[in-house]
């Protein structure tokens, strides 16, 4: 898979098919992956596709001016239809070179499964649906249940839709619906003050760096509502009041764009449980209006269209 | 002394200026009674109606919102409402997973000609509010974990 798309990067950039390429290349630290995005040929060479390849590379398409070749596993190419249909991107602008994904390894369930650090671990690989840990010489067996990220367990288009190039085999989606959704379901299973008092002591550690809007390829105004200062709606100092304002106005911004990637909570640097919320708004756009995110380019922007009966109960 | 001390509801109305407002007009001209706990902001229409503002009542203390167009399929814009209803609908669900009660956020649809309805709708969701207490959402903790009040 790596190898083909390496071929494919090097003759997009050489027949002039692209401008540039963004795909993912080793990081510095092991098990990690840094975003690759370059207009050089020989860097093609450097591609890697493997279990680590977090980043939802779609948020640099809306920066970027020319052709672009994209790497998208599924979420990705979710998030690239919804900038399709937000008409940020032209479709023919794109050339996505399509990963079948079987799901990106979570590293910090990995740290607590195998009670040591990741920087103290040999090695992490995959065979078919175990994932294997060296851990000073011991190989041990995890499966992908316990070691995939939750929002990867709930995935529903593993291989991307909407491709121009497919990498590998296709692989069917096999959502482990009742793992994944097992915070929501714990959480609203309690009183509504204790459900607000849970979001008050998650609030009352965001520090308000703003990793969350900035990885989140639906978010994509040019000036934020948290920046606006006349009127200023909500107060630029990290109180948790504002911090939840601020998180609560950016899922209704990108309800209908939210794929439930699962990028926010990942960079999120004080583990605020985001897809808890990220994924509640996908599953009320889906019971409200049947609108799933991302799966059909041709499909109306959620709040840009409507129809004659819906949500009547909640209006008197 | 407890009627002069009874807490009242504070609710922000957000009403459309084509129907909702002229609504309004009409139960006052028609001497209609209806609770005073609602103050009123005259909006475009009800599209006009951003989550942000409904956010930003509650955290300024508001017990309620209300917010109140035409019905569907008679907007002075044509689909201003079909808007604010899929917000408004997204708004709400979410605000009540969260943690907030449901009889906070409330909409209706209210003609020109329903002077008596939009009092009966400031009477029902002032009695919900009543129900559901003072708004304490945003209010600070203090240390020995009771709350209070603080307004933005």
């Amino acid at each position: 898979m790596e190898q083909k798309l390496r071929q494919e990067a090097k003759a997009l950039l050489e027949q002039n098919k692209v401008d540039w390429i963004i795909g993912f290349e080793p990081g510095s630290l092991k098990f990690t992956t840094t975003p690759l995005i370059t207009r050089d040929k020989s860097d093609a060479e450097h591609l890697v596709i493997n279990p680590f390849i977090f980043n939802n590379l779609a948020d640099f398409l809306t920066g970027i001016k020319g052709r672009v070749g994209i790497v998208a596993k599924g979420c990705d190419s979710r998030s690239i239809v919804g900038l399709i249909q937000d008409n940020k991107v032209v479709r023919e602008d794109v050339v996505i070179l399509a990963v079948p994904c079987p799901g990106l390894i979570d590293l910090a369930k990995i740290e607590r499964l195998a009670g040591k650090d990741r920087d103290e671990l040999d090695d992490i690989t995959r065979d078919g649906d175990k994932i294997i840990v060296t851990v000073d010489g011991q190989k041990k067996e995890f499966t992908t249940t316990q070691t995939l990220f939750d929002h990867c367990l709930a995935c529903e288009l593993p291989t991307p839709q909407e491709y121009d190039i497919l990498l590998g085999e296709p692989r069917p989606p096999a959502p482990e619906l009742e793992v994944s959704g097992q915070n929501i379901a714990e959480l609203k299973e309690t009183l509504p003050a204790k459900r607000w008092e849970f979001w008050q002591n998650e609030f009352s550690r965001c520090i308000r760096c703003y990793a969350c809007r900035n990885a989140c390829p639906a978010c994509f105004c040019q000036r934020c509502f948290v920046e606006e200062t006349e009127p200023q709606w909500v107060m630029p100092m990290p109180r948790w009041q504002d911090n939840l304002i601020f998180q609560v106005i950016r899922n209704i911004h990108v309800a209908g764009r939210c794929t439930d990637c699962g990028e926010c909570e990942r960079v999120c640097p004080v583990n605020i449980p985001l897809r808890s919320l990220t994924r509640e708004m996908y599953g009320i756009v889906d019971e409200l209006f049947s609108f799933k995110s991302g799966m059909d380019k041709e499909a109306l922007p959620l709040m840009a269209h409507y129809e004659q009966e819906e949500a009547e109960d909640l209006f008197r | 002394m407890t009627q002069a001390s009874e807490w009242k509801p504070k609710l922000l109305g957000f009403l459309c200026r084509w129907c909702s407002y002229a609504g309004a007009d009409l139960a006052g001209t028609s001497r209609k009674k209806y609770p005073a706990n609602i103050r009123v902001i005259k909006v475009p229409c009800s599209g006009r109606v951003d989550s942000l503002f409904i956010i930003k009542a509650l955290r300024m203390g508001f017990d309620g919102v209300l917010v109140s167009g035409c019905h569907p399929g008679d907007c002075h814009y044509l689909t201003g409402n079909y808007r604010a209803r899929r917000r408004i609908a997204i708004t709400k669900k979410f605000l009540e997973y969260l943690g907030v009660e449901p009889q906070r956020l409330q909409a209706s649809w209210v003609s020109a000609s329903e002077g008596g309805k939009f009092a009966e709708v400031v009477a029902e969701v002032t009695e919900d509010l009543k129900e559901v207490g003072p708004n304490q959402l945003f209010s600070e903790r203090k240390l020995d974990g009771t709350k209070t009040k603080t307004g933005s």
